[in-house]
């Protein structure tokens, strides 16, 4: 053995709990190894790598090289003053087993004092690391955290053992869980509940391999690798596959220790069921995986993951009481399903008018009002039927009190659509109330009929202005109503169908439905949703300073929102264009001269042409009133956007004509005032297109 | 049929175990709950004076929302809990626990154990924990909870309580797919033998009905006000107050509540507001037992 590795060692930690959620448990993983990290750095304690592992009740580190010994450190220590008497700084050297020569004289706040350096040996590693065991339980933060019996400490479930080996030896320790409750460190843990067993880690480098011989694999990758090779391998035979589903996955790894997976069958009987139904039943209440046949039809089968050892005995049970479960599920949702079916949309609706949407903004049936109305206003624009738009309106949130719905409220709006069909609705109508929730996040799909995409946006509409004009808007982290999603699934409907209507004309119908007449409130919800747009943006363009251009125009609210976009990717196009560099610089020629003059608005200003003593002026007098009828012309369609850019470019010889042979900053203040007016509107009528100033380079 | 795994030898079974781990054995409290929670030898216990307390007991629920007139083979609005509540948690209480299956037939080893987070809350009693369902083979046969706070107070030290569902754990030993065919004694039919459904397939056809549809709203809510007068009576006096009494009210508010619910009279704005009125009639009766109303 050389130096180096007696001076190194490895070392394990585990915390051994009770059951923990298993939506905690890969946090928990980056949560220990970062306060861990952080307590040796702290300490000036190296190491060389680490690994981290969990399962529902194993939490574990092992970092591998750590230094046996803390570096030592060197500290600076003061004597006495310079003009101590001598007696003192004999004292002082005594008492330090010091050398004159080993002090130096520094000049501080309070005068000249002796200093001295020294050295404070680094403590041994397994000293200290009872300090920073406890640093890192108490340091740990949990979503949700409990105390038990008389512990103080909060952890996710009970904390029953701590194992700290360092070089394979139990470090000497505990931690203070409670008032004069402690949890010694030791070198055992403990076994798949089956076996019911204490287990000796005697090597580190072993640890993983031994829990696995007692049935508990320690990595989640490892979990999961198994619970898709198995699956993989059971399915393959019968020519089935798995519905893929992630999230499940990843849920069911935290909830076994050591997967067992199993197939069961679903009775014949509840596959008339809508497949939706069959596969939430089996995920929401079961965390069952659907099956289907290469063609992706539901089979009447259903995959599982045991936390138990394969048995053949034990297997055929646990398959056999999880079918008489699944059967009971189901048999409630037929259950649910007949009596839905009997039921009518009618008797729904009235329901509706005893369920409130939100205090204040009424019943869910003055929602659909409000809805079924503002459809008639988008119905046109959005090239739908516009009693098609009103019937799905009315009927998009029935299935809200139908039992199914009540039972699982993942099934709003794809029920109604059932439903809907059923009750031989017209089918764009079925359509668009199935899809009218989407797109649920960032990442979901959005509807894909007219009518859907109508139904959805106005459903959000309705909601985002709602809570907007109670004042409910989100702040800071906080947005409990989902507003933020909400308004950018608007955005992404909007942009998606390139419908041609301003943030004006999207909001006003809705406020109206509200009463709601204040020009703050709608101020908020257009930058809101400007912010929304920036965003979206933000995900597909590298030129965010083109996107806030055209955005910060003062009448965006206006400009209907596919011409937002047209003209966005325009300007993008010309960036690279030579003459438009050279309009942009113009521009901001101009913009600088006005910047150091203060306007007090930005109404036409007065500009007389008889003041005028120059032909540049007249021309640029021209241009501004040429390019502001032409942007009034032009500006709403979307092809035209490269011809306003097209005239602007034109401008550039006028431009450089006025700058090179008119004085703006002219003695006669009549002479300067008009200029500066003419160059103002001119700039105020470009800005109308994009305010270029904000245009990099 | 063996004699063995009837409802009530599971019931006498649990008893026994958990008399052998040192609870008192008590009765089912005499008012119509919606959980075995309910019964002031956990809502109140908890809370004092005593640090240790072990209590087990039978408790009948009700819950008017999930009559189906007999029916549905899963649901009853009138079924039976068994509760353990034990305090300070045992450091093995979840060993205990699996002992207790062994106990009444259902061996862990033989069959897929899992403890699946399940935070429970009750925003009537003001009364939260931290926790799991127990599922066996997938069937959810138990509620396992550390009590943190009761009446918005803290659970100090923390108690575990243990719900076994009786009906669902019954189901699953005899391999029932029906609630109404349990074997309840474990008696031949042939010999005067009763299933569930003998003792108690008309009492939900009749309470369904009349949970549903007969029932006298307007005299259920003035009885909840009543009872909502009584409690705040009997804790008027800072000095002279009654809390178990008082909370024997709130009990009953807390049922006339589901009741007016499952009649759909009480529309969601309401609701809140119920919701918090028996809440204050808990948290007042848990302060007053535990000598602090003045505070």
């Amino acid at each position: 053995m050389n130096n180096m590795e007696k001076s190194r060692g490895n070392l394990l930690l585990e915390f051994f709990s009770e059951e923990i959620p298993a939506r905690m448990q890969l946090n928990s993983e980056i949560q220990l190894q970062n306060l861990f990290v952080k307590s040796l750095t702290k300490r000036d304690i190296a190491f060389e790598s680490f690994k981290t592992f969990s399962s529902p009740r194993h939490l574990s580190i092992i970092i591998k090289s750590i230094e046996l010994e803390q570096k030592d450190q060197e500290i600076e220590k003061r004597g006495p003053r310079f003009d101590a008497n001598q007696k003192a700084i004999d004292g002082y050297l005594k008492s330090n087993q010091l050398k004159i020569d080993e002090t130096i004289i520094k000049e501080t706040n309070n005068g000249k004092f002796y200093f001295h350096s020294q050295k404070i040996k680094g403590q041994k590693t397994y000293e200290i690391l009872p300090d920073i065991i406890n640093e890192i339980v108490n340091g740990f933060v949990w979503p949700k955290s409990q105390r038990w019996a008389n512990t103080d400490l909060k952890w996710a479930r009970p904390l029953r053992n701590i194992v700290l080996l360092l070089n394979n030896d139990v470090v000497k320790g505990e931690v203070e869980i409670g008032k004069n409750v402690f949890l010694k460190f030791t070198n055992s843990t403990f076994a798949h509940r089956y076996l019911d067993k204490k287990i000796v880690i005697n090597k580190i480098e072993n640890y993983e391999q031994l829990l696995e011989e007692n049935f508990v694999i320690l990595d989640r990758n490892k979990r999961l690798e198994k619970i898709i090779n198995d699956a993989t391998y059971l399915l393959d035979k019968e020519k089935l596959k798995l519905v893929n589903d992630k999230s499940l996955l990843e849920e069911v790894v935290g909830l076994v220790e050591y997967p067992n997976v199993l197939i069961g069958s679903i009775s014949k009987e509840f596959m008339k069921l809508p497949r939706e139904v069959l596969s939430t039943a089996m995920r929401v209440h079961q965390k069952y995986f659907s099956i289907t046949d290469k063609e992706n039809n539901l089979e009447s089968k259903f995959l599982f993951v045991a936390n138990s050892i394969k048995e053949k005995d034990r297997d055929f049970r646990v398959i056999e009481g999880n079918e008489r479960v699944l059967k009971a599920r189901l048999s409630d949702a037929s259950y649910f399903f007949e009596n839905d079916i009997s039921n009518t949309f009618e008797n729904w609706n009235k329901k509706l008018k005893h369920v409130l949407f939100y205090e204040s903004l009424g019943s869910l049936h003055d929602k659909i009002i409000r809805m079924a109305n503002i459809s008639q206003i988008f119905a046109k624009g959005f090239g739908v039927k516009s009693e098609l738009a009103k019937q799905a309106a009315i009927l998009s949130k029935a299935d809200l009190v139908s039992e199914m719905v009540m039972e699982f409220p993942e099934l709003q709006g794809i029920m109604g659509g059932y439903y809907a069909k059923i009750k031989n609705e017209h089918e764009e109508v079925t359509k668009a109330i199935f899809e009218h929730y989407k797109p649920k996040g960032v990442s979901d799909d959005l509807p894909e009929t007219k009518l859907g995409s109508l139904l959805s946006m106005i459903d959000k509409i309705d909601t985002l202005v709602g809570f907007f004009s109670i004042g409910k808007k989100p702040t800071g982290s906080k947005d409990p109503f989902a507003l933020r999603r909400n308004s950018l699934s608007i955005v992404q409907i909007f942009i998606n169908f390139k419908f041609n209507l301003s943030l004006n004309e999207l909001l006003e119908p809705s406020l109206k439905e509200y009463s709601c007449s204040s020009q703050s409130i709608k101020q908020n919800l257009i930058d809101f949703m400007i912010d929304k747009l920036k965003y979206v943006f933000s995900n597909t363009s590298n030129r965010m300073d083109v996107v806030n251009s055209v955005l910060n125009t003062k009448i965006i609210n206006d400009i209907p929102i596919k011409i937002i976009l047209s003209r966005t990717n325009s300007i993008i196009k010309f960036t690279k264009n030579n003459d438009f560099k050279i309009f942009l610089a113009n521009y901001k020629r101009i913009n600088n001269i006005l910047k150091s003059e203060k306007f007090s608005n930005d109404a036409v200003l007065q500009v007389n042409t008889k003041v005028f003593d120059t032909i540049e002026e007249q021309n640029i007098y021209n241009l501004s009133n040429t390019f502001s009828k032409e942007i009034i012309k032009k500006g709403v369609c979307e092809k035209s956007q490269d011809i306003l850019i097209t005239y602007l470019i034109k401008m550039n010889a006028s431009i450089s004509l006025f700058f090179d042979n008119v004085i703006v900053n002219h003695n006669d203040s009549k002479v300067r005032v008009n200029r500066l007016n003419l160059l103002k509107n001119f700039h105020n009528s470009i800005s109308k297109f994009s305010k270029f100033e904000l245009i990099e380079n | 049929m063996s004699v063995n795994n009837s409802f009530q030898k599971i019931i006498t079974s649990l008893q026994s175990f958990w008399i052998d781990q040192g609870c008192v054995l008590l009765q089912p409290y005499d008012l119509e709950v919606g959980a075995g929670t309910f019964h002031p030898a956990t809502v109140l216990r908890v809370l004092g004076p005593d640090p240790i307390w072990k209590a087990a007991y039978v408790q009948p629920c009700r819950r008017p929302t999930d009559g189906r007139y007999g029916e549905n083979p899963n649901r009853l609005q009138h079924y039976y809990q068994f509760q353990v509540i034990i305090q300070p948690s045992p450091e093995d209480i979840q060993n205990l626990y699996l002992e207790s299956l062994k106990f009444i037939g259902l061996n862990p080893n033989d069959h897929d154990i899992r403890f699946v987070e399940d935070d429970w809350e009750s925003p009537t009693l003001g009364a939260a924990g931290l926790g799991w369902e127990i599922w066996c083979d997938g069937m959810e046969i138990s509620q396992f909870t550390y009590f943190q706070q009761v009446g918005g107070i803290e659970v100090k030290p923390v108690a575990s309580e243990i719900t076994y569902g009786l009906e669902r754990l019954a189901m699953f030993i005899q391999k029932i797919e029906n609630v109404y065919d349990l074997d309840w004694d474990g008696i031949d039919k042939k010999k005067g033998g009763k299933t569930y459904g003998d003792i108690f397939l008309q009492q939900e056809k009749e309470f369904s009905k009349y949970n549903f549809e007969k029932s006298q709203t307007s005299s259920l809510f003035k009885q909840f006000n009543d009872a909502e007068t009584e409690c705040k009576n009997l804790l008027n006096d800072k000095k002279n107050f009654l809390a178990l009494p008082a909370y024997h009210q709130c009990i009953k508010a807390s049922h006339l509540f589901n009741l007016l619910d499952a009649r759909g009279v009480i529309s969601v704005s309401e609701r809140q507001s119920y919701i918090l009125r028996v809440r204050n009639m808990a948290r007042s009766s848990c302060l007053a037992w535990m000598g602090k109303l003045n505070e």
